[in-house]
């Protein structure tokens, strides 16, 4: 009898110290598939989401405002765990935030991954066209002096360093051949004119009811008065011109565009885990 | 028995005597908070700020003059305090007390500070549960004290009212009103009635049902409650459909107002939930969205009225109502003012709840007018879908939960108000408890043709009419003050402290203070003969005075 107590006591010590380990409690790992993918509720679900909390950067059409155009990443190569990853704990170091838990939950990311997957596009059929070495010399030629790429070119306009991964090639061919226009804010065009009428031409990078700062054309960063000026004007156009096929033939295009997408920034060794 | 008690009163009256001898000892002690002194809201002398409105009325209105229009330029900051907690921001309207600031913080933190200087004299911190187990929607911020006798009045973040002792910010008492694991947590500052700390439930987003609690100053026992949703049986839960109103949110998280005479409270009401998708809860959905007028001694429901029935757009009636006497077509009437997120102002009489004035203040494309049962006249095309729909305000709506002033010798109204319209989404969504219950959102409307904008407001309450207005360039979520002499300070969405003139909204002067004022008010008082203006803003407090005002240091 005793040894019954003694090894019912002993089965009881040992099970209530796996208890205490966990070892009962089974911790499901992220899962590598989307569980919800093709689920028409979580699609439903995860348009609202996305809509709400992605669109702004990211794009109605997923194809990239601020942010890099999304509808490629499965045909990139990126797995969906990868994905999840990078919805949850966001980029470090880029304008991607992260959205834990409580306010996002592990089921609204998935219900967003399920709804991007029904835009996600193809890879692009071929090797793309252009030559990315030919491109560059464009580039130098046309679009150094206001952008930069890594340690090279003006700041006028945004850093491309990374763009390769930002956009889209054809979400950048409409930009460059001015079919849609581009008032990111940073970069909006303006002209403060002093009262001796002289003008000031730059792009806004802040500003509120009493000042605004700006970038001047010679990269002079400088904040201003209102009240100093006789007029402060919001330019309708962009500050990036238009390359209409007079400027840049169809050639020339296609080799700034593989070279464009060639920019694929400096890639930290250990966010590849996370690709 | 008869021996024991007669003992304990001996000791207790022995006590009383100690206590006595010692108060009267001290020349002219500032005593402890009365209920004379709630009553009498904001004293002439400006010697203190003792609730959320400045007064019962939530007039925010200060009688000081010494700041004026014209003198308002030379403000000098006199000192700044910082809260260290990084993260998270002031939205609360401090208390000043005997030279004293009475100020709660995020995290449920709260400190005593030398209105002199600046310098902390105690801090309460709370220890919360992880705060990734709090509910709370919109920040872990926290409203203001209440105040009585020497005690301090604070909800949590988990759904707690704590008591503390104003000398030592030791908690004297502490009550948990609901359970903050389901939804429930507290941000609101409590209202103090009689012998009654008033408070209220947030949790709108997280398929709560609200309720406004009454608790016992002294012991901290619940006096009564009052379900925002009405429960089986009781009039109204016929307006939720099935079994919605178990989870139909109807939150309560800005203070109310108080009116003596009749001895009525004013409360607005959350939205109901889930906030987009609204099949679930066919019905007008009482008392979501409304004002409620209750019995401060009993929690009775006096009257209600609806502003938005069946809301599909979380246009929660948390904005805060101010009590005011007018004379309106030639009538004395006591009315309720009240600038709706749904983009209409009313003015209502607060006897019986009856619509004198309902107009739109900002653009508003969901309806059409207010009609003479005081419903909205709906249009159509504003039903959120999976699609989405475009409606005029956008979820934030024309107001908030920033307080606006009014200026009872102008009778005007003062407001910060916001132009934006939003896309609105709606899903189905299950009830997880605990979990976000909304079945969509909104997004604001962007776009070269929606520009979105703010603007401070003067409506003339008896009509509705806009006075004038100062316009900023984006949508401000400051709360106001305003003084007798005629001087509005208000703040914008880029970190601007402004003074703006209350006579015709011209700008007077502005100050840079690095982070907007975001559903706070300034605050003003006299210390040592200057009157004082003190700005909460991000994680700092700043107090300002006149430079050129001789200094009398009070020598009590």
């Amino acid at each position: 009898m005793k040894w019954i107590c003694t090894a019912l006591t002993v089965f009881f010590l040992a099970v209530t110290h796996m208890v205490a380990q966990d070892l009962f409690v089974t911790i499901p790992a992220v899962p590598t598939k989307n569980p919800l993918e093709g689920n028409a509720e979580a699609i439903t679900a995860g348009m609202g989401a996305y809509r709400v909390r992605c669109a702004d950067c990211h794009g109605m059409d997923a194809r990239g405002i601020r942010g890099p155009d999304i509808t490629q990443v499965w045909a990139k190569g990126r797995t969906d765990a990868a994905l999840f990853s990078t919805i949850h704990n966001g980029v470090p170091g880029t304008e991607m935030p992260a959205f834990p838990a409580p306010r996002t939950s592990d089921v609204d990311v998935w219900r967003i991954l399920a709804y991007l997957k029904t835009m996600a596009a193809p890879a692009p059929d071929g090797p793309p066209r252009g030559n990315a070495g030919a491109g560059e010399n464009v580039f130098a030629a046309n679009c150094m002096g206001c952008h930069r790429v890594g340690e090279r070119g003006g700041n006028l306009g945004p850093d491309l360093s990374r763009i390769g991964i930002a956009r889209a090639r054809a979400a950048m061919a409409r930009q460059i051949r001015g079919t849609v226009a581009d008032f990111r804010t940073g970069y909006e065009p303006v002209t403060l004119t002093t009262p001796g009428g002289q003008e000031i031409r730059g792009v806004k990078k802040n500003e509120d009811l009493f000042s605004v700062q700006v970038m001047d054309n010679r990269e002079r960063i400088q904040g201003y008065l209102r009240e100093d000026m006789r007029s402060v004007t919001n330019e309708k156009k962009s500050a990036m011109p238009t390359f209409g096929s007079d400027k840049l033939s169809d050639e020339q295009l296609d080799d700034l565009l593989t070279y464009l997408e060639t920019l694929q920034g400096n890639k930290p060794a250990q966010s590849e885990g996370n690709r | 028995m008869f021996r024991r008690s007669s003992t304990r009163f001996a000791l207790a009256a022995l006590g009383a005597t100690v206590v006595a001898v010692t108060v009267a000892a001290q020349a002219v002690p500032p005593g402890l908070v009365t209920s004379q002194e709630l009553l009498a809201g904001l004293p002439a002398d400006g010697s203190r700020w003792v609730m959320f409105g400045g007064s019962y009325t939530n007039q925010r209105h200060s009688p000081l003059t010494q700041i004026t229009p014209d003198n308002v330029t030379r403000l000098v900051p006199q000192w700044t305090f910082q809260t260290d907690i990084s993260g998270s921001r002031f939205e609360t309207t401090p208390l000043l007390r005997d030279n004293v600031l009475y100020v709660t913080g995020p995290l449920s933190t709260a400190w005593a500070i030398d209105a002199r200087t600046g310098r902390e004299i105690w801090r309460y911190k709370r220890e919360l549960p992880p705060t990734g187990t709090l509910t709370a929607c919109c920040g872990l911020v926290n409203k203001g004290f209440g105040v009585l006798g020497d005690r301090l009045f604070m909800t949590t973040l988990d759904a707690h009212l704590v008591a503390l002792n104003m000398k030592t910010g030791g908690v004297v008492w502490d009550v948990a009103m609901a359970d903050y694991k389901q939804g429930y947590a507290s941000t609101i500052a409590p209202l103090v009635v009689k012998d009654k700390v008033i408070v209220g439930v947030a949790g709108g987003e997280f398929g709560i049902r609200g309720f406004i609690d009454a608790y016992d100053v002294k012991t901290g026992n619940r006096a009564w409650r009052f379900y925002t949703i009405p429960g089986p049986g009781e009039p109204g839960n016929d307006t939720w459909a099935g079994d919605s109103w178990q989870r139909g949110g109807a939150s309560v998280w800005v203070t109310g107002a108080y009116d003596p005479e009749i001895n009525l409270l004013y409360y607005g009401i959350g939205n109901p939930g889930p906030d987009y998708h609204s099949e679930s809860r066919k019905g007008d959905n009482l008392y979501s969205d409304s004002i409620v007028a209750l019995d401060a001694d009993t929690g009775t429901l006096r009257w209600h009225y609806q502003f938005t029935p069946h809301d599909l757009h979380d246009w929660d009636a948390t904005e805060v109502p101010v009590l005011a006497d007018l004379t309106i077509a030639g009538q004395p009437r006591k009315v309720v003012m009240f600038a709706n997120r749904n983009g209409f102002y009313y003015t209502l009489d607060r006897t019986n709840g009856k619509v004198i004035v309902a107009k739109p203040y900002v653009v508003t494309t969901w309806a059409k007018e207010v009609d003479s049962n005081g419903r909205p006249i709906l249009l159509p095309g504003n039903i959120p879908d999976e699609k989405g729909s475009l409606t005029c305000p956008d979820v934030t709506g024309g107001t908030n939960f920033w307080p606006p002033s009014f200026d009872p010798a102008q009778r005007l109204f003062f407001v910060n108000a916001r132009e934006v319209c939003a896309t609105y989404y709606a899903w189905r969504q299950e009830y997880v408890p605990g979990e976000r219950y909304t079945g969509g959102a909104g997004q604001r409307a962007r776009g070269p043709d929606q520009r979105a904008y703010g603007a401070l407001r003067a409506i003339d309450p008896t009509t509705g009419e806009r006075r004038w207005e100062f316009e900023y360039i984006s949508p401000s979520t400051s709360g106001l003050l305003s003084t007798a002499s005629g001087v509005i300070f208000s703040g914008d969405a880029e970190g601007n402290f402004l003074a703006i003139d209350a006579r015709n909204g011209k700008f007077l002067w502005r100050y840079q203070m690095g982070s907007a004022l975001h559903g706070t008010s300034a605050l003003t008082y006299m210390l040592d003969g200057r009157q004082h203006v003190l700005v909460p803003a991000g994680t700092t407090l700043t107090a300002w005075a006149l430079p050129d005002v001789q200094r009398v240091p009070s020598t009590r």
